[in-house]
């Protein structure tokens, strides 16, 4: 079967920048199709000739990523609507690796955030409930 | 995403001076963000720390050349980028590219600059090349500034998918919904004002080969928003 990848998922391929599942495809093809292989040789040529892409620059220079508040702001549902599909179509449908890996790790943040106010209000309770069955009799 | 903020450029700073405390700083702020990046591809934590471990050197090794105008956190990923390029080839899973186009050298390993060209000419040519890069990223971020204010997120959207993604008109148009000669219109007027971004700052059109590809796909049609 042969793969027909854009230009730009291949460049973003060289740069480890797509979505995990998009770099292993890439790679399965790479092993199955020699020729890949050379069109991103040249790719890597045509850069090092000095040509510029746009989809490199942009991710690059992350033109629209949306800052690590504004994805914080997302999963606490503080984002303005507009702006909330827009951080839900950058991370998912553009697929922007950076802004995963962000969201991933502010989600673990929270994660372990809601870990330790779950362990206060089990200290809390383990330390008061016996008061509980006092009053109870 | 703006460049380096001051508060990273003043932790940077430190860090350079040898502050350790500044150095925990760092590490604490950016190590969540890097591990998820890694592990997204090595799918095993030991092994996706192991890689965060070698950025965090890298960065330190890398800081006499590191521009701390540039954004910190791009810095760190680009150097992750690297190490775990190198710890999927060595586990065989990314295979390894032919130098350039024609040969096939297996024995010689992949890496996204090329290192066998001549120091010199790297330097010259970078140079010359960053500020070529820089000068389309400013004039990108403007268009992308100004339709976010006016609103026009369709066609963020738009450039994003067919720039960044690569799609064809088509698959960006069924995906948003839109008509294909909408996709065409917002193209067009996107590569219209990098077009005269170029002209204006005096660029060689000929290293920017998408803006020249063909003639825009579509003039402005009826159906233009």
């Amino acid at each position: 079967m042969i793969h027909r990848f854009p230009q730009a998922a291949l460049e973003a391929y060289l740069d480890e920048a797509l979505p995990a599942e998009d770099m292993a495809r890439i790679e399965k093809a790479l092993r199955d199709e020699p020729k890949l292989a050379h069109e991103l040789a040249a790719l890597n040529a045509r850069r090092d000739a000095g040509l510029h892409s746009l989809g490199a620059i942009w991710r690059r220079h992350r033109l629209s990523c949306p800052s690590r508040e504004q994805l914080g702001s997302y999963l606490l549902g503080t984002l303005s609507r507009e702006m909330a599909d827009y951080v839900e179509f950058h991370v998912q449908m553009a697929g922007c690796r950076c802004c995963q890996a962000n969201l991933a790790d502010l989600e673990a943040h929270q994660a372990e955030a809601d870990e330790i106010v779950q362990s206060r209000r089990r200290k809390y309770f383990q330390s008061s409930a016996g008061y509980l069955r006092r009053r109870r009799r | 995403m703006p460049a380096s903020s001051q508060a990273d450029k003043l932790l940077v700073q430190r860090v350079r001076s040898g502050d350790e405390e500044a150095w925990n700083e760092l590490i604490a702020r950016f190590e969540g963000r890097l591990l998820a990046f890694v592990e997204s591809r090595t799918r095993q934590r030991a092994r996706a720390e192991d890689v965060v471990q070698e950025t965090f050197i890298g960065f330190l090794t890398s800081l006499p050349n590191y521009d701390s105008r540039r954004s910190l956190e791009g810095y760190l990923f680009s150097i992750a980028a690297h190490k775990l390029t190198d710890q999927l080839r060595r586990e065989g899973r990314r295979p390894t590219l032919p130098l350039s186009p024609g040969t096939s050298s297996g024995a010689s390993s992949w890496e996204p600059r090329g290192r066998d060209r001549p120091a010199s000419s790297i330097l010259r040519s970078g140079e010359r090349r960053h500020l070529e890069e820089n000068a389309l990223a400013a004039a990108i971020r403007e268009q992308i500034v100004q339709w976010q204010r006016r609103g026009d997120w369709e066609k963020v959207r738009a450039a994003e998918l067919l720039f960044v993604r690569g799609w064809a008109n088509r698959d960006v148009a069924a995906r948003l919904g839109i008509s294909e000669q909408t996709v065409a219109n917002h193209k067009f007027e996107f590569i219209a004002k990098l077009r005269s971004a170029v002209r204006r700052q005096g660029l060689p059109e000929e290293v920017f080969p998408e803006l020249y590809a063909d003639s825009p796909d579509a003039g402005r049609q009826d159906d233009d928003r």
